[in-house]
């Protein structure tokens, strides 16, 4: 073999690897899909169908009328978290980057540690405390838990990338007789857009996929989002598979969304925030 | 790498700071700078008060009343109240002694070493067979991805699904291909209940193990890879003795920050076995969920809490030490 083959053939291999890893990533995925569009008699059949085995549309509307309104329910949760943690975290990821306090130390190694802290034990003390100040059952306080796991590494990313504006810049502003929080808003959080963007899609995608929260802060009648109505519907219903699929299709549709959107993003933030942090 | 950068960055960052305080206004006479870094330092504080304020409600407060919880003796009565009569140890020797709590503690042991010796191995191979040029690499790249952004609960729902006894996509390829002569019963099989378990959270954590360590090779310099194999190393005396030792580092965080995920894995198992059959799959996180929520005994969840969270800070340390360039930034910044 000349070399011009062996590096084909080399090449033509890796793909055939990827191809396989794939597949076995992926399948999941689409095992769903299809699933989605199979008829309850197919579901609980015998036989796995690798193929769609006669396609019906009666799951969706099962779906859109049962799960709408959970549906809604994360959306709300989710832009929250998104929200909540932006006015905690952006003008605390600037102080920590540009101020010289004292306290920087303690309070950056505080959310390292607090990215360790597992949510059932936050959970379990959320429960009474929120019992207690009647935050139970409230959109409110579903936010405030969320936010427990978008805020520590939304800070420590958001610090992470302002550190990387020059000083220079807010000088000019000072200079040109800015107020600190006159530089903060119009200076700093403009040229932050990319890092402020990947902490608002990590903090959706936390409170949109939050399950622990909902289940215990919760008792499922005022408010259920989409996770949590899945797992009741499960629970009541265990033959009905393509109902599931098709809730569990809407489940991923925003992952999926923010996939093709914000991809860069997404995957600077996963490196970023573990990396840098 | 960011340690580097961050070296250098802070004489410049002091250096302009100095400038900076020469330039602002009123900066001529003394009383006017510090004035101006009184301000300064005001601002800084104000800027950092909503995340200290949800610090302490959202973390410092949650896990001080579980410690007070898990010394107090607590009844379906009690859930009402925010303090319950004194336990004393109670609680802890409860823990110490249930086989429930016992055999929970060993499963999330055997479960944490299982799940990141899979997620490393195969995270791993993904990023040095992605490292390689070939056609079709960067859209693979970005799919490999897609697990990762599946909600916890809906993984465990898919895979409670393909792990069904009749009818599963996994119990078919195994009839199909003849590894197995009749469907296995995957759930409700006490060992396999964890291995499906396992299955199911490296099938979730492959794609961050992926990404970390796809980068950390990305910055491998390309003379340093030249000059091995220059020197007639083959592929894995490169890898052993060239790759590794370069990306330590990241691997050090990776498999740390996977062990923090994977202590608090939760949601995936209660969507497919909650913790059964027979508690064979109950791991601390949903033990104590069962004990609080489901038993209505907070004090004895919050005692077991309190072990899981000794368990997940013991990397703390570890954590800040690894985290020691950025947090060393931050002292020398603008001073």
């Amino acid at each position: 073999m000349t070399h011009l083959q062996r590096s084909r053939a080399l090449r033509l291999l890796c793909t055939l690897g990827a191809v396989a890893s794939l597949v076995v990533v992926l399948f999941p995925v689409y095992a769903v899909v299809v699933a989605s569009f199979e008829t309850t008699l197919t579901l609980l059949g015998n036989t796995y169908y690798f193929v769609p085995h006669g396609a019906t549309l009666a799951n969706y509307q099962v779906v859109l009328q049962a799960q709408a309104g959970h549906l809604l329910t994360s959306l709300i949760v989710g832009v929250g978290t998104a929200v909540l943690a932006l006015v905690v975290a952006v003008p605390a990821g600037y102080a920590l980057a540009k101020y010289p306090l004292r306290a920087t130390v303690v309070l950056v190694s505080a959310l390292l540690v607090a990215q360790i802290v597992p949510s059932i034990v936050i959970a379990t003390s959320l429960f009474k405390v929120f019992h207690w100040i009647h935050l139970l059952n409230s959109y409110p306080g579903l936010i405030l838990a969320d936010g427990t796991y978008a805020i520590p590494f939304a800070i420590l990313v958001l610090r992470a990338f302002f550190f990387s504006l020059p000083n220079e810049v807010m000088q000019a502003a000072r200079v040109d007789g800015a107020t600190e929080w006159q530089t903060f808003s119009r200076i700093v959080v403009p040229l932050g857009r990319s890092a402020v963007i990947t902490v608002m899609v990590f903090a959706f995608l936390n409170g949109w996929g939050d399950f622990i929260f909902a289940l215990t802060v919760l008792n499922g009648t005022t408010v259920e989002p989409i996770t949590l109505a899945i797992y009741t519907y499960l629970g009541n219903f265990s033959q009905d598979w393509g109902a599931v699929m098709a809730s569990v299709v809407f489940a991923i549709v925003p992952a999926a969304v923010m996939l093709v959107v914000a991809q860069r993003y997404i995957a600077s933030g996963l490196t970023a925030g573990s990396v840098v942090g | 790498m960011a340690g580097v950068r961050a070296a250098a960055g802070v004489g410049a960052d002091a250096a302009i700071a100095r400038q900076n305080d020469e330039l602002a206004p009123g900066a001529r006479t003394g009383r006017g700078r510090l004035a101006a870094g009184r301000r300064r330092q005001v601002a800084g504080w104000l800027f950092l008060a909503p995340a200290i304020l949800y610090l302490l409600f959202a973390f410092a407060l949650p896990i001080a009343y579980n410690v007070m919880l898990s010394f107090e003796q607590s009844s379906p009565e009690t859930i009402a109240s925010f303090t319950a009569p004194f336990a004393g140890l109670a609680n802890y020797r409860f823990i110490l002694t249930d086989p429930t709590t016992q055999s929970a503690i060993i499963h999330t042991f055997e479960f944490t070493a299982g799940s990141l010796i899979g997620q490393f191995i195969i995270g791993f191979a993904l990023a040095l067979l992605f490292s390689l040029r070939f056609p079709g690499r960067t859209i693979g790249r970005s799919l490999i991805i897609v697990p990762w952004l599946v909600p916890l609960l809906v993984t465990g729902v898919i895979f409670k699904f393909l792990f069904q006894l009749e009818g599963g996509a996994v119990n078919q390829i195994l009839l199909d291909i003849g590894l197995a002569q009749h469907p296995i019963d995957w759930l409700e099989t006490p060992q396999l209940g964890l291995l499906t378990i396992l299955i199911a959270n490296i099938w979730l954590g492959v794609p961050f193990f992926f990404l970390l360590l796809y980068s950390g090779l990305q910055d491998i310099p390309i003379e340093v890879k030249e000059a091995a194999v220059m020197d007639g190393a083959g592929p894995w005396q490169r890898l052993r003795l060239v790759v590794v030792p370069i990306i330590l580092p990241v691997i050090e965080v990776t498999v740390l920050l996977g062990f923090v995920f994977t202590v608090k894995v939760f949601d995936l198992v209660v969507a497919l076995t909650d913790g059964g059959p027979a508690n064979a799959t109950q791991l601390i996180t949903t033990w104590s969920y069962n004990l609080s929520f489901q038993q209505f005994i907070f004090g004895e969840g919050a005692a077991l809490n309190n072990v899981l969270l000794v368990l997940a800070l013991i990397c703390a340390p570890v954590y800040l030490w690894l985290s020691r360039d950025s947090l060393r930034r931050s002292t020398g910044a603008g001073r």
